[in-house]
Formats: C-alpha cells, sequence, structure tokens
C-alpha cells in the first residue's frame, strides 16, 4: 500500500518535505516509524526518548486526526494514508 | 508597594489637567493590573452605553505587577476602552518596550480622558509629564510618528502611537509601540485617534522594586527553566514564528478557507513559517525580557510586493493568505507591511477582505461598488489594493474600514461576516476544533483567540491531548484559559509563557515580585472576577446571551474538503454547561451568589 509521510518545521531537515513510501499491508504507524527511524536516526533521535517512548508535545497525524485519538502506535495504516509529523510547535 | 509602582497619571486631555494618583494595595491585589485594573476603572468611571468614539470615553494604558521585572516574558501592558468596532469592553495587549518604560518613569497606568481639541502627544519623562503639539506628525505613519518624536524628545524613548488609520477612526485601528509591536484588536487606536491623541512616548530612569532580589530571581530561574524545557522556548517558535502554525491547522483540516466557506487549503504551506524563514525572514525579534523571540523582522524584495518591516504572524498570514484564497505570500507580507505602517488590525483587516470577496463571488456586489475592482478568491494584488485603499481612506476601503460586519450589512448580508460579536474570528475552524468555537462564541470582546487559547491542549497537545471532536468538557476547559488569561494579562506577562507555565507558576512569580502570598487558587479567582466584570460591562452595555453565538455558517453548513470535511461546530451542546460552570443563569447573566464570591 502507498502512504505519504510529510515532514513539518525541523523535521524537514531531517527528511525532507515529503515522501511516498510502499509498505506492506497491515502495517501500524508504530513500526513505520520504527522504519523511519532506521533510516533517519536524527529523526528517531528527535521524536523518541532511548527507551523509545514518544516525547512530549510531538503529534502525529493519520488522515487529519492525532494518533492519539486513534490507537496511538498501534494504529493501523491503509492504504493511501497521509501522515504528517510535528515537532513540537506552540504560538497562537 | 513592591512589583506595582503604586501611581498612575490621570490625564484630561480636554483641559490638559495632569494627576498624579494612588492605587490602594487592596485595588492592586484585586485586580491586579493590566486589563484587570484597565476594566475595573472603565466599569466603575464610564457608563457601558457610552459612544466609544465620544469624548466620554476613556482610555486606558495599564500594565501589570510583572511587566518591567526580569520575569521571562515581562513586556506586556493591554489598552482599555470600551472598542468602537463592536461596542464590547477592549483589552488589547501588546509587548516591546513600552509596558516596562512606563513603570520605569513612575506608573502603573494612564487614564486618559476626554477630547483635545487640537493634535497632541504625551512626552512622559519620569515626572515630567507634558502634552505637546502634534499638528507636524498628524498624517505620519508609524514609524514616520516614531522617528520624529524620538527624535524631538529622547532617541531612548519608547513609542506607542497611531497612524493614519487611527486618525481616520477606522474601526479596527490599533496601537503602535515600536514600530512593530501591536495593540491591535477592537479598534482602541480608534478611540485614541478620536481623543486627538497621535502617541505616548515614555522614558524612565527608574526601576521596579521586588521585596527580596534573590528569592524573585530564583523564581525567575525556576519559571525561565520551564519555558526553555517547553515546546514555546524550543526551536520551533525561534526558527519560524507564530506561522509555524500554519500547517497543522491545515493538516488537521482546521484552517479557514475564503471566509470560513472551507477549513482546509491545499497550497497553505507556501503561507506557512517554514516558507517564511527560508523567503523573507531576516531574523528573529523579541520583546523586553524575551526568551522566545517570535517575532519576525522580515524584507520583501519582490518589486510588485516591495518592503521592509516586521511579521507577519501566524495570524496576519492566515488573515491575507488562505482566507483570501491567496498563497502568496510577499502579497501577505505586503498586506502586513501596510497595516503596521497604518495601524490596523491585521485580522478584521483580512477577515474584511475575504468577507468582500465572498460577497462579490456571490454577485451581493459588484465592480460598481469597489471602485472597478474584481474580487475574486485567490488575487493577491487585489487584496494588496483594497488593504491599501482602506489605509488610505479610499473609495470602497471606506467602507472596509467598518469592519466586515457592518460593511456586509449596509448590503443587506451581515451573515457573510465571520464575526462573534462583530469581532472578526481568528484562524482556527470552530467546525474542526470544538472548544474553540465556544470560546469564540463568549469571548467577551467577540471572535479572539487570545482570550482561551484551547487550541494549545485541542491542536497543539500542550500540556495534554484533547480530541478537538469532542464537545464534552469543553466548557470547562474554556473557563479554565479565560480566567487564567485574564489574570495572565493583568499580570504583564507574555501569553506564549503560559505553554510553559500554569497557574501555580505564574501565582509564585507574582508573589516573589509583590511580596503577597497569592496562592493558585486567588490567582484563578482574579481571572474569574476579571471575566466576570467584563461580562457586566457589556451586559450594560446592552448585549446579552443572544451574542454568545457562531456565524450559521459554522453551525450550519459543513466543511467541504479536507480533514474535518462534514463537520460543523456543535455550540449547543456546549453553551448551557458554561453558564452553568460559570455561575450564570439560563440568560448568561452572573448570578448575585457568583458575583458575591467573587467580590463584585
Amino acid at each position: 500500500m502507498k502512504i505519504t509521510v510529510r515532514a513539518f518545521a525541523d523535521y524537514r531537515e531531517f527528511i525532507g518535505k515529503e515522501m511516498e513510501l510502499i509498505v506492506p499491508e497491515e502495517k501500524t504507524i508504530g513500526e513505520l516509524l520504527a522504519e523511519l527511524g532506521d533510516r533517519y536516526p536524527k529523526l528517531r533521535s528527535e521524536m523518541f526518548t532511548p527507551t523509545g517512548e514518544l516525547k512530549d508535545f510531538i503529534n502525529i497525524f493519520i488522515n487529519g486526526r492525532n494518533i492519539a485519538f486513534l490507537k496511538d502506535m498501534a494504529t493501523p495504516l491503509t492504504d493511501g494514508d497521509i501522515i504528517a509529523l510535528f515537532p513540537p510547535v506552540a504560538g497562537g | 508597594m513592591y512589583g506595582w509602582i503604586g501611581r498612575y497619571l490621570r490625564i484630561d486631555l480636554g483641559s490638559g489637567t495632569v494627576r498624579k494618583e494612588v492605587i490602594t494595595p487592596d485595588l492592586a491585589r484585586k485586580y491586579l493590573g493590566g486589563r484587570g485594573l484597565g476594566t475595573h476603572f472603565m466599569m466603575t468611571e464610564v457608563d457601558p452605553k457610552v459612544d466609544p468614539l465620544s469624548p466620554q470615553n476613556k482610555l486606558i494604558f495599564a500594565a501589570g505587577p510583572l511587566c518591567g521585572t526580569n520575569a521571562p516574558s515581562a513586556s506586556h501592558y493591554d489598552v482599555i476602552s470600551k472598542g468602537p468596532l463592536n461596542g464590547t469592553i477592549a483589552a488589547s495587549s501588546s509587548g516591546g518596550l513600552f509596558g516596562p518604560m512606563l513603570k520605569y518613569a513612575g506608573y502603573d497606568m494612564i487614564i486618559l480622558e476626554g477630547k483635545s481639541a487640537k493634535p497632541v502627544y504625551l512626552w512622559i519623562c519620569d515626572d515630567v509629564v507634558e502634552i505637546r503639539d502634534a499638528a507636524e506628525i498628524w498624517g505620519k505613519t508609524v514609524p514616520e510618528t516614531t522617528e520624529a518624536i524620538r527624535s524631538a524628545t529622547d532617541e531612548e524613548a519608547s513609542v506607542a502611537c497611531i497612524g493614519p488609520a487611527g486618525e481616520r477612526l477606522v474601526l479596527f485601528a490599533n496601537v503602535m509601540n515600536e514600530c512593530g509591536r501591536a495593540a491591535g484588536r477592537s479598534g482602541v487606536g480608534a478611540v485614541m485617534g478620536s481623543k486627538n491623541l497621535k502617541a505616548i512616548a515614555v522614558r524612565g530612569t527608574g526601576a521596579v522594586r521586588v521585596p527580596d532580589p534573590k528569592a524573585f530571581r530564583e523564581a525567575v530561574v525556576k519559571a525561565s527553566a520551564k519555558i526553555k524545557a517547553n515546546s514555546v522556548g524550543g526551536k520551533g517558535l525561534k526558527n519560524y514564528g507564530t506561522d509555524v502554525l500554519v500547517n497543522i491547522l491545515n493538516e488537521l483540516g482546521g484552517l479557514p478557507t475564503r471566509n470560513f466557506l472551507d477549513g482546509y487549503f491545499p497550497t497553505a504551506d507556501k503561507v506557512g513559517g517554514e516558507s517564511l524563514a527560508k523567503q523573507l525572514l531576516i531574523r528573529p525579534r523579541g520583546c523586553y525580557a524575551c526568551i522566545i523571540s517570535c517575532g519576525r523582522a522580515t524584507k520583501v524584495t519582490n518589486p510588485k510586493f516591495a518592503g521592509q518591516g516586521e511579521g507577519p504572524e501566524y495570524e496576519t498570514a492566515w488573515a491575507f493568505g488562505p482566507d483570501c484564497g491567496i498563497d502568496d505570500l510577499d502579497a501577505v507580507t505586503k498586506a502586513n507591511y501596510i497595516c503596521n505602517d497604518y495601524g490596523m488590525d491585521t485580522i478584521t483587516m483580512g477577515s474584511s477582505v475575504a468577507c468582500a470577496m465572498n460577497l462579490f463571488e456571490n454577485g451581493v456586489i459588484t465592480t460598481k461598488d469597489t471602485d472597478g475592482i474584481a474580487l475574486n478568491f485567490g488575487d493577491a494584488e487585489a487584496m494588496v489594493e483594497l488593504v491599501r485603499k482602506t489605509a488610505e481612506g479610499e473609495g470602497f476601503g471606506k467602507k472596509l474600514a467598518l469592519g466586515s460586519y457592518r460593511m456586509a450589512e449596509s448590503y443587506g448580508h451581515p451573515e457573510y461576516s465571520m464575526t462573534c460579536k462583530k469581532q472578526e474570528m481568528p484562524a482556527y475552524d470552530p467546525r474542526a476544533i470544538q472548544g474553540i468555537g465556544l470560546n469564540f462564541a463568549t469571548g467577551n470582546r467577540g471572535g479572539c483567540h487570545v482570550r482561551g487559547y484551547t487550541i494549545s491542549p485541542e491542536v497543539l497537545g500542550q500540556p495534554v491531548k484533547l480530541d478537538p471532536r469532542v464537545t464534552e468538557g469543553k466548557p470547562a476547559l474554556d473557563i479554565t484559559f479565560q480566567d487564567l488569561t485574564a489574570a495572565l494579562d493583568s499580570s504583564g506577562m507574555c501569553l506564549f509563557t503560559t505553554f510553559g507555565l500554569g497557574a501555580e507558576d505564574l501565582a509564585e512569580l507574582l508573589s516573589a515580585a509583590t511580596g503577597l502570598n497569592i496562592t493558585t487558587e486567588e490567582f484563578m479567582k482574579i481571572g474569574a472576577r476579571i471575566w466576570n466584570l467584563e461580562r457586566l460591562f457589556n451586559l450594560k452595555a446592552g448585549l446579552s446571551a443572544l451574542d454568545d453565538k457562531l456565524p450559521e455558517r459554522l453551525t450550519k453548513e459543513p466543511i467541504l474538503t479536507g480533514p474535518s470535511k462534514g463537520l460543523v461546530n456543535r455550540i449547543d451542546e456546549m453553551l448551557p454547561e458554561y453558564y452553568k460552570l460559570r455561575g450564570w443563569d439560563s440568560a448568561g447573566i452572573p448570578t448575585k451568589n457568583t458575583l458575591a464570591d467573587l467580590g463584585l
């Protein structure tokens, strides 16, 4: 299945603005991020603690929904999903 | 007194009388300063039914007890008045250096009364207070005025002034200080213009006293560390400015697009903070004692929209960008520069252009109304031209100068105005984010995000992640944010510190600065007191529960595209509970018990 990953703010420095990935079925967002972390260690260190926990104030959306309101890292991906990765941001 | 100076200026512009008066400790503790103290004086001295642009209205510049200390980002002051845009109690906050300088000169506040017979400006240098002739600077832009007054007084002076828009009584004219910082909303600049007051220049050589400098320094270090550890003190705001929010709101499907016809703008990234940093940013800018530096010093070299100045902030980039269907960052920034130079609120200006485009595309107005300009969404040149016309007071610009509500109403269609209480909503779509919709509807100065920024938990996940699509729990959330912000605005701190600091931290800082034992509970109760006092002012001005609403578009017309497609705001599920939790009756009136509990 095809998954689009979009990066914002500082994350663009690590993985670019947007990429399309072809991944096998039955993959979760957690598994996908682990694989991305293998390819981009800087992204992993910015997003996750050394013990693998998502750091505070980082937001991950799948099709506009924060994974915190889905099944978190266990959220299954489906073909055509758009994933958006945001480092901590503030403003107003 | 510590923290406070304990003294303020009362200036009658009609007679030229200047008096120095004392703030009692009890009153200071009850309302702190800034927005709270100013609202108290408005409530006790001004008839809420007053014509905002008449001499009977008052204009108050007020700083809080922390302002001017070395607490992190303790730069803010408020301009309080009855606002001409919508007739509600107006309190507009600004950073920069003006607030601290006012306190160093020896004053917590200035109350301006009456109307000068001719244009004047104030020059305050410690104990010397002069009302000076402003004939030569009347008509000048904000940078020209600032430079001229500094040359005539002191190059170190902080200048808060109006531009030509304030002189012409544009209903959303603002007060600018340090050229790029704005007390932006509700038209407080028009009130200043109505009094023939062009500027206030202040230079102070004193200091803000704290009872125990060592203990205060420790509290400051602790608070600063908390802010630095939070996202607001991280790289995001410094590198990208507040405009970094464009993409997260758009990816959520909560970025109002084309006058709120939609909530998603496919090319939003072109006006986002990442693009701004790459294309236009010269350097970040911070206010007094700022450890965040969210301000943007920028330059546009594109000859069509060339200029240099400050901005755009997120709200501005949205208002002139996606809300008008525009993704041209140069044009957006140019419109921002015009607003800064002439002294106009960018949110109301941009939203009024968007409203006009909506009216034009639906055939309500034609080129006969718009000086021959076709107003289609996405037309960047037309947008900038309308901003210029409003600034210059030309043709159709005179209609836009009334704000979107009165402009649309004059064509028989106020429903095109995306306002709450006739003030334009900012850059968050209440159909995608339920809690912020309730906040807009109940806002005491109308549509406004800085009265209760529930976007923090609902979108940014701070301090916790709350589902933006859920209405449950949002009334209590809104009240907490509204009260916290009211107390914060009255303390003299920048709102952005609340990304890292909670009520407990702010109460601790206040206690260390004032020597009083202000508990977290007392801090929040002060906020509730101010909120209710503002509500009472509005009720006496003639507003009612009927005004606590969102435009019908947001409750009846779903978002068309993007991740939030199909959603509407469900304010009816939230408003009754909000009244109940506030201690108000079903008509939105604070009960006697509530007022007694708050000492009102």
